[in-house]
């Protein structure tokens, strides 16, 4: 592949994918999936998709934290 | 030409240990063959003289060996400590955990609680084999080299709660992770093994693994191991193993009246009594008792319990009429297991241990003479 043909993933597919989608943005961020968050404040689970405001929907704060991640982490009990 | 015979004197003098104020006197033993010019010392298993039980209990035992060297006292002290095999947890697969104590330390701390389990059962199971660094192959688990528990658990509001309730054991349930949490999943012929009272569980139900708080939870795999305390101290089967030698006391000349008491104070309670010294003594010419017949007299009731503080020779009172020491082959051991095994037992695997150890030698030397 050329240098000019390669394209950077995610951000540069996406823009074309939203060329393509035209006014439909808004209707695929609906679409998209919802990752859970954690408020920092009242740790309320907080599901958020792209384009939502980042803000807590029990108690407006605005900040949040990632899950811890679902794969499995081994240790040695030593 | 027969070897000499030491008198029974010099075969006690040499036993004994001297203990003075400042300095031990008379430390290496001599009772070898080539140290006493004519004299065989050859070692026997007859000249061991016994073994003898002070106290045992389930999981704490004491008791003396008498009459063998240090050499192997210890080698069955460090045995004790290091070489018995036993079960621990070895492995912990974390899927999740948001409780505040982080998964390398959680899992460090699971590693150290003791498990009991069916002894014939732990017994029948085999080391799991690591992958070395030679290129050897990892065994993989199976079921007779892997135990495999489950601590799954998830702390969340206890609603019938009082409202002013402070306590958060009663304020949400699971507050507490305990030992007693750990579940036993038997896998193929462990199902056989690790039944009914036999099972897997933790020593001490009651050890605090983690604290949590609402919406926390801990869900993990822990795969158990048999391993030595040489590897690892949470593969000791011994909380502690350790021996003393028997102490001497001996009184050279009368202690009387109130030096008595003060003699007897000096030392644990019950190692010193006070007898009245008897009108035969107080007539005998030259024994040092000569007018005192009535008069309370400091004698040694129990060496056992004393601790060899040498606190008796602080005081010039006591000077040249007390004589510390400690016999030298007799070894006061203590034996308190962390639970696996029945401590009495555990010194009976020690002696296995031992005695593999001994053959092994024996195999290799004969291997090198063929």
């Amino acid at each position: 592949m050329s240098r000019e043909t390669y394209q950077v993933p995610s951000m540069g597919t996406q823009n074309t994918f939203d060329a393509q989608g035209g006014g439909y943005a808004s209707a695929m961020a609906i679409d998209s999936p919802s990752v859970v968050y954690l408020c920092g404040e009242c740790s309320a689970r907080v599901p958020l998709k792209r384009g939502d405001q980042i803000r807590c929907k029990d108690c407006g704060h605005r900040v949040l934290y990632k899950e811890r991640t679902k794969r499995m982490v081994q240790f040695q009990a030593r | 030409m027969a070897p000499l015979v030491p008198s029974q004197e010099e075969l006690q003098r040499r036993r004994i240990i001297g203990i003075n104020a400042e300095t031990v006197t008379n430390i290496p033993s001599t009772d070898f063959p080539g140290h006493w010019p004519g004299e065989s010392h050859g070692w026997a298993v007859d000249e061991f003289q016994k073994v003898e039980f002070h106290r045992n209990d389930q999981f704490e035992a004491s008791f003396s060996l008498i009459g063998l060297d240090a050499s192997v006292a210890n080698a069955f002290r460090r045995i004790l400590m290091a070489e018995i095999p036993t079960i621990a947890i070895e492995d912990v697969f974390i899927h999740n955990n948001t409780s505040v104590i982080q998964d390398e330390v959680l899992a460090q701390r699971l590693g150290l609680i003791p498990l009991k389990g069916s002894v014939e059962g732990i017994n029948w199971m085999q080391w799991f084999k690591k992958a070395t660094e030679e290129g050897g192959e990892e065994d993989g688990p199976c079921d007779f080299n892997t135990i495999v528990l489950h601590l799954d658990m998830e702390c969340y509001k206890n609603e019938h709660a009082a409202k002013d309730e402070q306590d958060p054991r009663k304020l949400y349930t699971n507050a507490h992770v305990y030992a007693k949490d750990l579940m036993f999943t038997p896998v193929g012929r462990q199902e056989q093994y690790f039944v009914g009272d036999g099972a897997i569980a933790p020593v001490n139900p009651d050890i605090l693994i983690a604290k949590m708080r609402p919406g926390q939870a801990i869900q993990m795999e822990l795969h158990c191991q048999k391993g030595i305390g040489a590897d690892h101290a949470k593969f000791s089967p011994v909380a502690t193993a350790s021996y003393r030698l028997l102490p001497d006391i001996k009184i050279e000349r009368p202690i009387i009246g109130d030096d008595a008491k003060k003699f007897a104070k000096c030392f644990p309670k019950g190692v010193i009594g006070l007898e009245p010294v008897t009108s035969a003594e107080a007539a005998q010419r030259g024994s040092g008792y000569e007018g005192h017949s009535g008069e309370q007299k400091a004698v040694v009731k129990d060496a056992f319990s004393d601790t060899v503080s040498r606190e008796c020779l602080r005081h010039d009172e006591f000077k040249d009429k007390v004589k510390l020491g400690r016999v030298r082959d007799h070894f006061i051991f203590n034996v308190e297991s962390t639970g696996q095994f029945d401590s009495d037992v555990l010194f009976l695997e020690a002696v296995k241990v031992l005695k593999l150890k001994c053959n092994r030698w024996k195999r290799g030397l004969t291997d090198l003479m063929a």
